[in-house]
């Protein structure tokens, strides 16, 4: 029966409506995600009532294909303005933005897009052929599993603080210190709210986000003279997709890097924002050629936008599957589908499976139209290097406002936003790095509830951890990370290969991650 | 005169400024008249869905008003609430969600949050999502009687998920516990679906949940229900009991309707409550919310504030006794 579905569905994909529909989503996708503040669940939220109107396939369609494109335009203002587009991309910043200012910002966007297409085709695969199988690996992860992954998410700090692990850890204590603001998840407290209503969902992610990454480089390019602008303007005729060589160099990153963002992806709770941070850590994990990680390293470009791209298919398999949203996109997603009469749950794999299948379908086919329309687009964007810099420094700050009020309607969170703009800026100055802040912000509310929730379902016995073969595991490889960035492994690790060959970095996929 | 700012949740970002035409003592609703809907939670959420099936009905019935939906999430609706009891000028232009018992729960738990329901105009309340246990498929307990009697046996081992403290699956949990002396290991998770999500995985060993929200797992086989909170049983769960038939009285679920200001004019309130009278009655109405598993639970006017009220006694009457069981954790 799925059989016959699937050909339902690749028919109907052929529809002209829906691959207008898809070309469509495409298009707006790629526009929202390049704009600082406005992300894919916004955009996707935006668009749900103007696809109420349409069939169930081709609303659905649209918004999957928006959903994929927003992840590859969050990548264009990361790399042209250092101001992440959407969450998901705020890793893509750290090696695009130094390639983009070398004079290659139309290379950068080329890895991007090509990742892009990696991750998200990889994605859609999947989803086409193992969506059910994949989809019942979710039940695995509860509190506890959800806690053993966010714990080794934070032993990225380390990798992603050189230069200074004492400074690299004291933003990533600070990220996680705000990361407790709010209402206590199994108490209902408020913690450090000050009596003040908008705090007690806590800070929100995204504005804090915003603030980091754009006022500092507003202010920057604001503050420099018109001539150093020679350095940043880029040839807009430079060759942005990479060589058939250079494609095969770059092919087993993007591999693993899908393969991540698939599994974040599927984890409830952890989507674009988690997985890009996870790929870029992995790639430089796997790299010979750890330092040039953050200069503008084509690796640090493909793993991220690889990863989260690939979370778009991840993220729909247990949606798919079994009517849990493997992200916030998703969750919204979802209210689409009951607004057409689909209950999400089980039932969307068989009764209304020509609705699905079209969907699957559409999501490969979306990273065509997302490779066609990108090319183009993109091309147009990198004009944006040649716009001066006292200009584009005050709209910066005006999509920042703009993107802050929108999320929530909420003035609040335009100061709030201004208030981590300056944090950011000072961060700058004094050289203390802003990714493991924002690591610290990801990842702990995450942390702090399945904490608690695990200690709860444990009866308050932290041994609890040990009974579940997925936590070990995964609790192993964040020690063997922290111990990896101590001086003391080095040394074991010389001791203990001298005899043999030193190269073994042969195998791609971090094999324990299920 | 008076200038109201309305943010059109379609404008993605724009601030859009519109003058209200309608003259201060004209509180009839028709054409061309656009009447703001405060939402507390994020689009796509249960607020929404409730607001995406009825509005379009609605404005039909009132003569094609244009209802714009605005988005305030946070703090679990108390900044929409908050600024629909203080802010919001009582002129029936603008209405709001509202979802019980977070309501009441809000302040009642909170002591910064300081609206309360003698500040709103209950409209009605039109659906009511009510309470249910799932367990996993291959879960020991066959019966609700089993749960209940591995509860006593062994206080406080039983793992029973909800979907947040203060919201109705929490509270449906306490009450249950005082009506049957028994304790349960209360897991909060962040909304329903990560609580029924950990049952089936057979990370918990219970979850309480609305009826709405698992009915789909349910009827694929992936979670069982093992007792309804209703009065009675319910249609689409015919061999369910009810906890009431069990011998516990517990009659829990979660409800949203609609609200506007105190002091809102009266003949606003009465022509809103006509037409959703009008609109529960549309057979293509009901149609549409039996294809979405919506339960509709009309309570109009005067009895949707009686409801408020006695609920907000209720809750507050069990916080008063668990508060700080809670909060000591």
């Amino acid at each position: 029966m799925p059989e016959s579905f699937l050909w339902i569905g690749l028919a109907n994909v052929f529809v002209p409506v829906n691959l207008a529909a898809i070309v469509g989503g495409t298009m707006i996708g790629m526009v929202i995600g390049a704009m600082p503040g406005l992300s894919a669940t916004m955009a996707i939220a935006l668009l749900l009532p103007l696809t109420f109107s349409m069939e169930p396939e081709t609303g659905l369609s649209m918004l999957a294909s928006l959903y994929l494109a927003a992840m590859y335009g969050g990548s264009i203002a990361a790399i042209l303005l250092r101001t992440p587009g959407t969450p998901a991309a705020a890793a893509t910043v750290l090696d695009g933005f130094p390639m983009a200012q070398r004079g290659e910002a139309g290379r950068a966007l080329g890895l991007s897009l090509t990742a892009s297409l990696i991750g998200g085709t990889i994605s859609a695969i999947a989803l086409l052929t193992i969506a059910p199988i994949l989809g019942r690996i979710v039940l695995n992860f509860g509190p506890i599993e959800i806690f053993a992954v966010a714990v080794l998410g934070i032993t990225i700090i380390g990798s992603l603080s050189q230069g200074s692990t004492i400074l690299g850890l004291f933003a990533g204590v600070l990220g996680l210190l705000i990361g407790t603001v709010g209402m206590d998840p199994t108490t209902g407290t408020p913690r450090f709210t000050f009596g003040i209503l908008n705090l007690f969902s806590g800070v929100e992610f995204t504005v804090a986000l915003i603030g980091l990454f754009s006022v500092p480089q507003a202010i920057r390019l604001m503050l420099k003279s018109e001539a150093d602008r020679e350095g940043r303007v880029s040839s807009i005729r430079d060759r942005m997709l990479p060589t058939w060589p250079q494609f095969r160099e770059l092919l087993p990153n993007s591999v693993r890097s899908s393969a991540i963002g698939v599994l974040t992806g599927l984890i409830p709770g952890t989507g674009g924002d988690t997985a890009s941070w996870f790929a870029y850590n992995e790639a430089k994990r796997f790299s010979r050629n750890k330092e040039a990680f953050g200069t503008g390293h084509p690796a640090g470009i493909v793993a991220p936008e690889a990863a989260n791209n690939a979370v778009v298919g991840g993220a729909l398999v247990p949606t798919i599957a079994l009517g849990i949203p493997g992200s916030s996109a998703t969750a919204v997603l979802l209210g689409g589908v009951m607004v057409h009469g689909i209950l999400p749950g089980p039932t969307l794999m068989t009764e209304y499976g020509d609705v699905t299948y079209t969907l699957l379908w559409a999501v490969l086919f979306a990273n065509v139209a997302l490779f066609v329309v990108g090319l183009f687009f993109t091309r147009a964007c990198v004009a944006v290097t040649k716009i001066p810099n006292r200009v584009v420094g005050p709209v910066i700050i005006v999509l920042s406002v703009v993107g802050s009020f929108a999320l929530n309607n909420s003035m609040f969170d335009v100061w709030l936003m201004l208030v981590f703009g300056m944090l950011g800026f000072v961060f700058d100055e004094v050289g203390i790095p802003t990714p493991p802040l924002v690591i610290g912000l990801i990842l702990g509310p995450v942390l702090d509830t399945s904490l608690q929730q695990s200690l709860l379902i444990g009866q308050g016995n932290w041994l609890f951890f040990m009974q579940s073969p997925i936590a070990v595991v995964l609790l192993a490889i964040a020690l063997l990370s922290i111990l990896q960035s101590t001086p003391l492994f080095p040394a074991i690790g010389r001791k203990l290969r001298k005899p043999r060959e030193a190269s073994d970095l042969g195998d791609d996929l971090p094999g324990s991650r299920e | 005169m008076r200038t109201s700012y309305i943010l059109a949740s379609t404008a993605a970002a724009a601030l859009v400024a519109a003058i209200s035409p309608a003259a201060a003592q004209e509180v009839h609703y028709g054409s061309g008249d656009s009447v703001t809907v405060l939402q507390g939670f994020a689009p796509g959420g249960g607020s929404d869905t409730l607001a995406q099936l009825v509005q379009p009905y609605l404005a039909e019935e009132l003569g094609g008003v244009t209802f714009v939906n605005q988005y305030q999430p946070g703090a679990t609706g108390a900044i929409a609430w908050t600024q629909l009891a203080k802010q919001v000028e009582p002129d029936g232009e603008t209405i709001s969600i509202t979802n019980t018992p977070m309501l009441m729960t809000n302040y009642i738990m909170n002591d910064s949050i300081t609206y309360t329901i003698d500040e709103l105009t209950p409209i009605a309340n039109v659906v009511t999502d009510p309470g249910v246990a799932v367990v996993p498929a291959n879960s020991p307990f066959q019966t609700f009687e089993d749960l209940m009697a591995a509860a006593k046996e062994n206080p406080g081992t039983v793992t029973i998920g909800n979907s947040g403290v203060g919201g109705d699956d929490f509270f449906t949990s306490v009450l249950l516990e005082q009506a049957a002396d028994v304790k349960f290991q209360k897991v909060p998770f962040e909304g329903d679906g990560p609580s029924w999500t950990a049952a089936m995985g057979g990370k918990i060993d219970a979850s309480f949940n609305n009826v709405g929200i698992t009915y789909p797992q349910v009827k694929e086989g992936n979670l069982r229900a093992l007792v309804v909170f209703a009065e009675e049983r319910l249609d689409e769960l015919p061999d369910v009991p009810t906890a009431k038939e069990l011998g516990y009285d517990v009659v829990a679920g979660s409800s949203r309707g609609y609200s506007g200001p105190a002091g809102m004019p009266e003949e606003a309130r009465q022509h809103l409550i006509d037409a959703f009278t009008r609109v529960v009655e549309n057979p293509e109405f009901q149609e549409a919310a039996a294809a979405q598993a919506i339960n509709i639970d009309f309570i109009p006017g005067d009895d949707y504030a009686a409801f408020l009220k006695s609920q907000e006694e209720e809750f507050r009457g069990v916080w008063e006794t668990i508060k700080d069981d809670v909060q000591a954790d």
